[in-house]
């Protein structure tokens, strides 16, 4: 048995370095400088850091540097199968970073460093999530924001029973929600203005102030595990509207240029509609649960209807002639449904909301919610 | 998040198509159905999703209306509203049975719900037996005189095999973790009661909700009432007046003497105590639910004038 040639980096030739393995002359890319990801890592992991020591957030290190890991092999694993190329799987880690930065897994207490409590969870979200990225690309490339459709999935499907999402209140140490707030802010701006983000972030700010502030006005509230009683009036609307939970959503995650309109007029239609979607999943929610996964799966459905957004303003913008378009439409939208990833679009498209929305009477979650069970306290 | 701000060049997706290879129809299918189950189990059609991964939320019983059974094979005296809340699991007195000598006592019937049952016994002289059906081990198997606890797990109808030389005495209980819900005391509703204090409980170490209310009673007693009450459950928990009239933590809590009034067995429903006769309430600022094995107050109610 020949044992296998050892992987050896060949001194670069240009400036690109390669490995050899069983002769095969394998190109490595390796993390730049430049890369604007590192940009998001950087807000994402000082955050990490925030939540480990100031901010009490119920999760580990090991969940999170597992799910990192996880989502970087994949991502590695699938780059290299479609491009033969080693690739610093830069997105995929950053796809298991925002997960943990999101998902929790009930029982975990924070200060347990390496408590391995649920990383079944955190694993199935990493997998779900890298898949959709790699398989569901009706348009050739992916629709849904990987670390988004995993979360959103383990949160409907794994249910409250098992996992929740970080809480929209970031409490009680004050310290620490100013700096995470600072963190939030200034990579905020470093961040979306290099991508261009800015308008749709403020379309998105705008639409849900002013909707979950009706809300609040009418009389809404919410149970969350860690409030007496529920939450309500002047309380509902700046837990909500300024969170710093859905900050981090607004912009670090709806920002992905990927999955996101190209054109600034879609963008800003894309923020809006995230939004409006938002406030209009969470209208029937009881609870904070609800409201986070309202939060999050509107994401997923406006992600669906973005490549319809850009067919929109594209045909707007040409000035087609309206009447072939009409007649062509039928038949293309019936032969696009018969692909595989658009099919397993539009059932994730429509399941997310539906989901979402049977989640509002859900006794199980209001009971997680108001503390009375649980796994001791579970949320 | 902004996961894929750049990537390297990613080849486009090739659409299925029906030239497409059977494997990648048939993994395409697979992946469509796997999609479909996740969106049926997301919404948790016909409990899917609580099958899979568990349910924190146990079935919906009908609570408890007494601390002793009244009806002959009932939990409960009269039908209630279903809950899905568990209390910290209570004793629940069932039959007292009383003889002399040797005799198979009459059936007695343990909830379907009950987690387990005992029997408080004494006798007077020679030794006592007392077996269950189905029961390996005696419930009671003891010299007397004596008195003690003997327990059983069998659930249903009862009949006790007692084999005694003299008188003995049988109290049995059923231990059930359903909420109970006691209708207010008819004294509470007398000529000459009124309501005097009242609140609502809030959280300090654990979660409490519901209200308290405390009533001056004719003879110049004290009797309290919480209503639809919950506190998380541990065992030994028990009710403290305070001076304080809103204590926040523990540490608060303990900075001021405070008052038995009555112990806390069950932590679901609505619950009637007396107060200590020698107890006045009216000079105390709160109450507060107190454990007293890990020294931590769980919540508390500011008394206001009703």
């Amino acid at each position: 048995m020949t044992a296998p040639a050892p992987a050896t980096v060949v001194a670069p030739a240009p400036s690109r370095p390669h490995l050899r393995i069983r002769g095969e002359e394998i190109p490595v890319v390796l993390p730049s400088r430049r890369d604007p990801r590192l940009k998001l890592s950087t807000v994402i992991i000082t955050l990490h850091v925030l939540g480990q020591t100031l901010l009490d957030f119920k999760v580990s290190i090991a969940q999170i540097l597992i799910t990192m890991a996880v989502c970087g092999l994949i991502e590695g694993v699938l780059t290299f199968r479609s491009t033969r190329m080693l690739v610093w799987p830069a997105s995929g880690i950053l796809t298991g970073s925002s997960i943990a930065f999101i998902l929790r897994a009930s029982g975990t207490v924070h200060g347990d460093w390496w408590s391995l409590n649920g990383i079944e969870f955190f694993m199935l979200a990493a997998v779900v999530s890298l898949l959709s990225k790699h398989l569901i690309r009706p348009t050739g490339r992916h629709l849904f924001n990987p670390s988004n459709v995993g979360i959103v999935w383990c949160l409907l499907v794994v249910g409250p029973n098992q996992v929740f999402a970080q809480y929209l209140w970031w409490g009680p140490s004050v310290v620490g929600q100013v700096l995470a707030y600072a963190v939030i802010l200034m990579g905020a701006v470093w961040i979306l203005r290099a991508v261009r983000m800015v308008p749709m972030a403020l379309a998105f700010l705008g639409t849900f102030a002013v909707l979950t502030g009706l809300f609040a006005l009418g009389g809404r509230e919410f149970l969350a595990i860690w409030h007496d009683g529920p939450v309500g009036g002047m309380e509902y609307w700046v837990n909500l509207a300024f969170s710093p939970e859905v900050l981090v959503f607004v912009f670090f995650m709806i920002s992905d240029p990927q999955t996101a309109p190209k054109a600034p007029e879609g963008r800003v239609i894309y923020g809006a509609a995230v939004a409006a979607l938002a406030a209009l999943l969470i209208l029937p929610q009881q609870t904070e649960f609800g409201i986070k996964v309202a939060i999050l799966a509107s994401l997923t459905v406006v992600c669906a209807v973005v490549p319809l957004i850009e067919t929109a303003l594209r045909r707007r913008s040409m000035r087609a002639d309206r009447r072939s378009m009409r007649a062509d439409r039928p038949v293309r939208v019936f032969a696009m449904a018969r692909r595989p990833a658009v099919a397993a679009a539009l059932i994730i498209a429509v399941a997310a909301p539906i989901d979402t929305v049977a989640l509002s009477d859900n006794k199980q979650v209001i009971l997680i919610e108001q503390g009375q069970v649980g796994k001791a306290n579970a949320q | 998040m902004t996961d894929t701000v750049t990537q390297p060049p990613s080849t486009p997706s090739t659409p299925t198509t029906p030239t497409a290879p059977a494997s990648q129809r048939a993994l395409s299918a697979l992946g469509l159905l796997a999609v479909v189950a996740s969106a049926l189990v997301g919404g948790n059609v016909a409990g899917s999703r609580e099958r899979l991964f568990g349910s924190e939320t146990p079935e919906a019983r009908p609570p408890a209306a007494s601390r002793v059974v009244e009806g002959p094979t009932e939990t409960t005296a009269a039908p209630q509203k279903q809950s899905l809340v568990r209390s910290q699991p209570w004793w629940q007195g069932l039959t007292v049975l009383e003889g002399v000598g040797s005799t198979t006592t009459a059936p007695f019937t343990v909830a379907d719900d009950a987690v387990q049952w005992r029997v408080k016994w004494s006798c007077e002289t020679g030794r006592l037996l007392v077996t269950a059906p189905g029961q390996r081990r005696p419930v009671v198997e003891a010299p007397c005189p004596g008195a003690d606890t003997g327990y059983g797990v069998r659930r249903g109808p009862v009949s006790l095999e007692v084999t005694a030389d003299g008188p003995w005495r049988l109290e049995v209980e059923q231990q059930v973790d359903v909420p109970l819900n006691e209708p207010p005391l008819p004294v509470m509703s007398a000529p000459g009661t009124n309501k005097i204090l009242t609140g609502p409980l809030y959280r300090m170490d654990q979660v409490g909700t519901g209200t308290l209310d405390i009533y001056r009673l004719p003879d110049g007693g004290h009797a309290l009432r919480l209503e639809d009450f919950f506190v998380t459950a541990n065992v030994d928990l028990e009710l403290r007046l305070s001076p304080l009239e809103a204590p926040q933590t523990t540490k608060e809590f303990m900075s001021a003497p405070s008052v038995w009034v009555a112990p806390l067995d069950v932590t679901a429903g609505s619950l009637n105590f007396m107060v200590p006769p020698d107890v006045d309430p009216t000079k105390y600022g709160s109450i507060v639910v107190w454990c007293p094995i890990i020294d931590s107050a769980y919540a508390a109610v500011t008394l206001r004038p009703a």
